[in-house]
């Protein structure tokens, strides 16, 4: 019932009322998109352009005994072939050391094409480029390509066994990672119950709406520009080192990008392109089908997940000990760092002081796997929080009350020794989400309602021993419209928005009067990758202090002019004012620190009063510009530098801070067809700030229906390292009809790390919505299913296992 | 893939269209080409050519007759959901239409082609089994009518021969107080091929006894079926829980999914079980139509 959970009362927290951040503003890409004005990468051409093709192998393992392109190479209309053994030393490097001048994993290259060897289903043997894409197609049905099968190791367990065809190195290991704090055995020794079991998730496909896409030329400086979909505009660098050419001969401008969910941060058709345009001297271009989108590019990877937890009859949690192992797929890529966030994440938004984690990824000849919303983070909250649920059920205590007893709190330290600094508002998220349930749908005799929850916690922002870095120029223009200039790639998130809204801000212009120009390697300053939830919080810090450089120029220009002190202007609405005459507003500085937290409230006044007041922006720009004061700046912001985890331990201090949230839902599982229908989601987190509240609604809506998506119908199926879901056909999505709305509630401490005290929310919104479903689904039946998704015959199983179990009484 | 190469042709009428069948070889038919066009992208099916006969007028249009209802083969799902005639007739039929994929492979796919393709899933053709519908295949030979559940052989494979075009699909009206029902089980609402579909179609008299009864399956077995022994088993008694009951484990036997896919039995007897409760109720206050 709705009246059992009372959402906890927040903690006294100070939000500043600001003019522009926090408004539900209509964004800056809203137009182009909506009138269809966006040209997408796959809608872009040039004159004299080329279509290329990738030939892929049809096995996942074996060695080539003849690629014979020469018929493809004499079709009319071919243009280039090529294959490995055009390209011997072209390797694709799929680490990514970031700033840190630290060396590449060993190992963690890939072939641009294969060479000698295939090792998964799809893997790119050859590139055709074409006049028309018909020829290119009909080139590839003329590649002979003639193969030895050789043995190859399909599941991680057996890719570890000594005996296995190696597929990685000499162990197929392709990461350990181990945390060792306090002592297990003494933790469990304390214990009164010890609960264990062990979880499995499956491979899982992005299904953006966009499939992978690019053009490429050489421009008239010889520079290799690729016009392309990608969340890491820094691949002209990867594409660069392939290439043998050096890193300013290459371009990357990114175009918006239709999704991206981690499955744009690894190079996809930028080499191919590149490589095809050097080749021929002539614009390409090459769509991904979505058939190949499928086949090509990375999967979140499947996990098998062992808890075994101590915990004493009060509920305290003594000790947790839990084993990790992923499937990494034929090629290493992000894989090293998933399973390291996975790990430090493992134990949950829990205080436990003794803990020992060990994990391990090993390569396979499937689907090579990478980073995909959550890296690493919804794997471990599936398995986190249905252990939670079966210690509450083990103890007979609810699973709110568990929880409320062991949730970190500012000050707890997390499994791998890092404080939490920011606020970690658990409970109050999981009350409210509950609370948003409302009263409970009854039972019928074959239709069993029940609900679930779970909670997380998640970095935002990279690894911090990366030494992640972000740049971003704000400048006035003469009419006192400005520009933003910032590499970040728009990946459908309201990334380049939030930027220009913190600017307005910051600028006392309203947001229309922003232009921004993102995601160009050559002429927008580097802002690093669309991923990490890093954006707001790196970038967003970089046009913070851009602007308010320039702000303090206009400020000084416009105390002068209307002769009071420097703090006594505001900047408000396209006006220089005087605040002791109009009323607070923002001080004029560029530092996050002092901007946010200091922040008075808001100036409404109405605008003639202010016009006649105060001075037209323009007018103070046009004296300050005469003046010579500064009115561009470029700002770098660079994120906490730190070493990495102690090897032995997994001690250390590697993420910038963390977001906290909770997922609640109601479902019904029909007992008989199997069949389970959301009845209701709802989903609360703490967002530190909320730049654009309706975008950040929309970030927590779309998660949350992806994170359902994972629990009940999402599976990339492969069996012998042959996928068996080729299509939209097979693998199904959520679509609107499926899940009722989930019902969102923004918290907003204002203790981020981010601009205006924001944290990150774009991954975190999906991770705890499987498991809420999860542990709705043990409610409903009394009986656990341990591995996603919830398919019809699982169910099934599990409801007949949970006929007769007595279900313990909840107060919700 | 992009499309291969190939010929259309396009007959102005069925005449025209009989003679390319017979006369062209490998050419195939095409209405509303939602699977057709889909094999032919990823190369699994390439005919030389194809003939449209989606705008052919014999194809078109839905019928009703004193006793029989016609629906022209290459009418469209969606013309199927909105047409009076089906929804006074003919409600198991309509209710299936309106779980058929999503509204806009329902603008395009045609009965026709459903009951051609022979897919295991095909959500027409369960409902038309109910109505115990023939189907017409046309050739320059003549003309022939066959049992809808003699036409469906095994998945994807028909009695149809290459050079006949099924022209209409028929059922006789069934009786006013006949109730059909249909349910679609599949992994999402929309945009998904079934899991499992069963379809009824019961009639009683005024004391609760049942005189007629029809239950076909689909994606329960290689091809659509009726669950005849099921059916059998009802005729004749009080449509009682039990009656209901013992007539969907009947109904589960008819199904033979494929190996691993053993809980659509389950499904099968319970949804069986349901929709001939839920029409045993519609009967006792009067019946609804078919």
């Amino acid at each position: 019932m709705s009246d059992r959970v009372t959402p906890k009362p927040l903690p006294p927290h100070h939000l500043p009322s600001l003019k522009q951040i926090g408004k539900p503003l209509r964004r800056v890409d809203a137009l182009g998109k909506a009138v269809g004005a966006t040209v997408y990468a796959g809608d872009f051409s040039m004159p004299n352009m080329l279509h290329a093709k990738v030939f892929r192998s049809p096995i996942p393992s074996g060695r080539i005994v003849r690629l014979d392109v020469s018929k493809a190479r004499a079709l009319p209309g071919v243009a280039c072939v090529l294959t490995g053994a055009d390209l011997p030393n072209a390797r694709l490097a799929t680490d990514l050391p970031g700033q840190t001048g630290r060396a590449q994993r060993k190992g963690s290259d890939a072939p641009v094409l294969a060479i000698d060897i295939v090792r998964f289903h799809g893997e790119p043997m050859a590139l055709v480029c074409a006049e028309s894409l018909e020829i290119a197609e009909a080139a590839l049905q003329l590649i002979d390509f003639k193969y030895e099968a050789l043995p190859g190791v399909f599941c991680p367990e057996e890719a570890l066994q000594p005996d296995a065809p190696k597929v990685s190195g000499d162990d197929n290991v392709v990461a350990r990672w181990q945390v060792r704090k306090g002592d297990v055995e003494k933790g469990m020794a304390q214990a009164d119950v010890i609960v264990e079991n062990t979880f499995y998730v499956p491979f899982v496909e992005h299904a953006y709406i966009e499939p992978e896409a690019g053009v490429a030329w050489v421009d008239e400086q010889g520079v290799i520009t690729i016009r392309v979909c990608t969340q890491v505009v820094e691949h002209f660098r990867t594409v660069a080192k392939a290439l043998g050419i050096p890193q300013n001969r290459v371009r990357v401008q990114g175009t918006m990008v239709g999704g991206g969910f981690g499955g744009k941060e690894d190079v996809t058709v930028e080499i191919f392109l590149a490589l095809l345009a050097r080749a021929t001297g002539r614009p390409v271009k090459l769509v991904y089908t979505r058939e190949e989108s499928f086949l090509a590019t990375s999967k979140r990877h499947p996990f098998k997940i062992t808890h075994r937890t101590g915990v004493r009859r009060t509920g305290r949690i003594t000790a947790a000990e839990i084993t990790m192992l992923a499937d990494s797929g034929a090629y290493p890529y992000l894989t090293p760092y998933v399973l390291l966030y996975a790990t430090g994440m493992a134990a949950g938004p829990y205080k436990i002081d003794n803990v020992k984690i060990d994990s391990v990824a090993a390569a396979t000849n499937q689907p090579f796997t990478s980073a995909f919303r959550g890296f690493g983070g919804p794997q471990a909250a599936f398995a986190y929080e249905s252990q939670m649920d079966e210690i509450a059920k083990a103890l007979i205590i609810d699973p709110l009350e568990l929880r409320r007893i062991n949730y970190l709190k500012t000050g707890d330290t997390t499994v791998t020794g890092q404080a939490i600094r920011s606020a970690a508002w658990s409970e109050e998220c999981a009350t409210r989400a509950l609370a948003a349930l409302g009263d409970k749908t009854p039972d019928s005799p074959t239709r069993k309602v029940g609900r679930g929850f779970a909670s997380y916690f998640q970095s935002y922002g990279r690894i911090t021993w990366f030494h992640d870095t972000s740049r971003a120029w704000v400048g006035m223009e003469l009419d006192g419209t400005v520009v933003v200039r910032c590499g970040v790639p728009d990946i459908g998130a309201g990334q380049s928005n939030s930027l220009c809204q913190i600017v307005a801000e910051v600028l006392g212009v309203p947001l229309e009067r922003v232009t921004i120009y993102a995601t160009d390697s050559a002429v927008t300053p580097l802002a690093g990758t669309s991923t990490a939830t890093r954006q707001l919080y790196m970038s967003g810090n970089a046009v913070l202090q851009a602007a308010g450089v320039v702000r303090a120029s206009l400020v000084k220009k416009a105390a002068e002019m209307l002769g009071v002190s420097l703090e006594d202007v505001d900047l408000d609405n396209d006006f220089a004012v005087a605040m002791s005459q109009q009323g607070p507003g923002v001080p004029a500085s560029g530092d996050s620190r002092a901007t946010a937290p200091q922040s008075r409230t808001s100036c409404c006044g109405n605008s003639e009063v202010r016009g006649s007041r105060g001075l037209p922006l323009a007018e103070v720009v046009a004296k300050a510009a005469a003046s010579g004061l500064p009115l561009a700046h470029l700002a770098q912001f660079n994120a906490p530098f730190t070493d990495g985890l102690d090897p032995e331990t997994g001690q250390g201090d590697i993420w910038p801070d963390f977001t906290f949230g909770a997922h609640a839902v109601e479902i019904a599982v029909d007992t008989e067809t199997g069949e389970i229908e959301v009845l209701k989601s709802a989903a609360c987190h703490d967002v530190g700030r909320a730049i654009n509240p309706a975008a950040v609604r929309g970030q927590i809506a779309g998660g949350s229906h992806q994170g359902l998506g994972y629990a009940l119908m999402e599976e990339y199926v492969v069996e012998k390292g042959m996928t068996k879901t080729p299509s939209l056909a097979e693998y199904l999505i959520p679509t609107s009809c499926d899940f009722p709305a989930t019902d969102v509630i923004v918290l907003e401490s204002g203790t981020g790390v981010g601009p205006f005290g924001a944290k990150g929310i774009g991954e975190p919104a999906l991770t705890p919505a499987a498991p809420a479903v999860a542990n709705a689904v043990a409610d409903a039946l009394g009986v656990r299913i341990f591995s996603l998704p919830f398919t019809p015959e699982k169910v099934i199983a599990a409801a007949d296992a949970g006929k007769d179990v007595v279900k313990p009484d909840r107060h919700w | 893939m992009s499309l291969p190469q190939f010929e259309v042709q396009q007959p102005q009428t069925l005449g025209e269209a009989l003679k390319i069948l017979s006369e062209v070889k490998g050419a195939e038919p095409i209405a509303g080409g939602t699977n057709l066009m889909v094999d032919m992208r990823a190369g699994t099916h390439q005919p030389r050519v194809v003939v449209d006969v989606a705008a052919l007028r014999d194809l078109h249009g839905i019928e009703v007759t004193d006793t029989e209802v016609i629906i022209g083969a290459a009418t469209t799902i969606a013309e199927m959901l909105e047409s009076p005639i089906l929804a006074k007739h003919a409600t198991v039929l309509v209710k299936a239409c309106s779980s058929f994929a999503n509204a806009l492979i329902r603008n395009r796919a045609t009965v026709g082609g459903n009951l051609v393709t022979a897919a295991p899933c095909s959500d027409t053709a369960p409902a038309l089994l109910t109505l115990d519908a023939e189907v017409k295949l046309a050739s320059v030979r003549g003309m022939r009518r066959v049992p809808l559940e003699k036409f469906l052989v095994n998945a994807f494979s028909t009695i149809r021969r290459s050079d006949e075009l099924l022209v209409s699909v028929r059922f006789r009206i069934p009786s006013a107080t006949a109730t059909g029902a249909f349910r679609k089980m599949g992994l999402r609402k929309v945009s998904c091929m079934a899991k499992v579909d069963v379809a009824v179609l019961l009639d009683g008299d005024t004391t609760g006894r049942c005189t007629s009864a029809r239950i076909a399956l689909a994606a329960a077995s290689p091809v659509a079926v009726r669950a005849r022994a099921a059916e059998a088993a009802l005729v004749g008694k009080a449509l009682t829980p039990e009656a209901i009951a013992a007539a969907a484990a009947l109904a589960a036997k008819a199904a033979a999914p494929r190996a691993g896919s053993e809980y659509k039995l389950r499904v099968v007897e319970a949804l069986v079980r349901r929709l001939l409760a839920e029409a045993a109720l519609a009967l006792t206050r009067g019946g609804s139509n078919a």
